[in-house]
């Protein structure tokens, strides 16, 4: 048995990469297949039912998280003990794609204040793409929103292997914004409760700082 | 805003009257939740118009930009989180797989 060991109703090694590779499996499966749909229009009312209610399945899935949390005692007090430092994570996310941004100003030519607004998406696709496109075009919006949406989609996947390799904070850090929707379920797959609770609250702040710094970017 | 308290009324459920029995269901309804969640991203993917024309021309520009600004973010917050959190992040993944 692995150190990770095996208790009843414990993962072993082998049957937490079974549920990663499931999982990755099912998303992958789950995002062409929508794909797919979006493009045939197959089974429209379906998908279109589903996507009309999408709101109402992130509330359900929050709701389910918030009782998966609530049942872990005594992590309230585990969140107090961390106090400034849990703003360490936000501000690592903002800065870190703040200076990726400028890289890429580097290396694309595109002019640095849009490349540093379209960085300061944070994953955010839907809204920075619409911004960006008002502020700069059809072109940089575009870009801003596929850029964006990697961002996104590329963090769930990455999230099982940044767990394993380097710490669990670090798999707030691709998932920008989005750790408190979209990417929460891998980090709570992945991670523990503890990380599930600060990456909501860095998903707000995120979420609440991306038009602020779209803005301030752009403009600087 | 409203995630945040559907989130608390969950933790508070979850908190004092959810029965330990059904934590796996939970778990099961969470996935599917999740599939679901992604099933939707996909289609309103593809029903965007000229999606893949999209993706073939700004592909690659696309791509630069999400990794180098994530990869920025995962480096700066590894570096920070080992710093100023790492008694606990040690602690964590001993503990925390074991909970599962």
């Amino acid at each position: 048995m692995s150190a990770r060991g095996f208790e009843k109703g414990r993962f072993t090694d082998r049957e937490e990469k079974g549920q990663r590779r499931k999982m990755v499996i099912l998303a992958v499966a789950a995002l062409v297949g929508g794909i797919l749909c979006g493009l045939t229009d197959f089974g429209s009312s379906v998908t279109g039912f589903l996507v009309g209610h999408r709101d109402m399945i992130l509330y359900l899935l929050m709701f389910l998280v918030g009782i998966s949390i609530g049942m872990h005692h005594g992590l309230i007090k585990k969140i107090r003990e961390y106090h400034v430092r849990i703003l360490i994570i936000p501000a690592g996310i903002v800065v870190g794609s703040i200076a990726g941004g400028m890289v890429c100003a580097v290396l694309t030519g595109i002019p640095m204040n849009v490349s540093t607004a379209i960085a300061s998406g944070l994953g955010w696709y839907s809204l920075a793409g619409v911004t960006i496109e008002n502020l700069a075009g059809a072109q940089m919006g575009s870009i801003a929103f596929l850029s964006n949406l990697m961002r996104e989609i590329f963090s769930f996947f990455m999230i099982p292997w940044i767990a394993k390799h380097l710490n669990y904070y670090s798999c707030i850090a691709p998932a920008g914004a989005t750790s408190e929707d979209t990417t929460l379920p891998m980090m709570f797959k992945y991670t523990n409760e503890e990380t599930v609770v600060l990456s909501v609250i860095n998903g707000v702040i995120c979420s609440a700082l991306v038009p602020v710094l779209i803005s301030l970017c752009f403009n600087f | 805003m409203d995630i945040l308290l559907v989130m608390c009324v969950g933790v508070l459920i979850g908190n004092r009257f959810f029965p330990e029995k059904y934590k796996r269901f939970n778990a099961k309804l969470q996935v599917v939740c999740t599939v679901l969640l992604i099933f939707c991203m996909g289609v309103t993917l593809g029903s965007r118009e000229n999606f893949l024309e999209e993706l073939g021309s700004l592909g690659l520009t696309s791509f630069l930009f999400y990794l180098i600004p994530a990869g920025f973010s995962l480096i700066l917050v590894y570096g920070l989180t080992r710093k100023f959190m790492t008694s606990r992040s040690e602690k964590q993944k001993d503990s925390s797989k074991a909970d599962r």
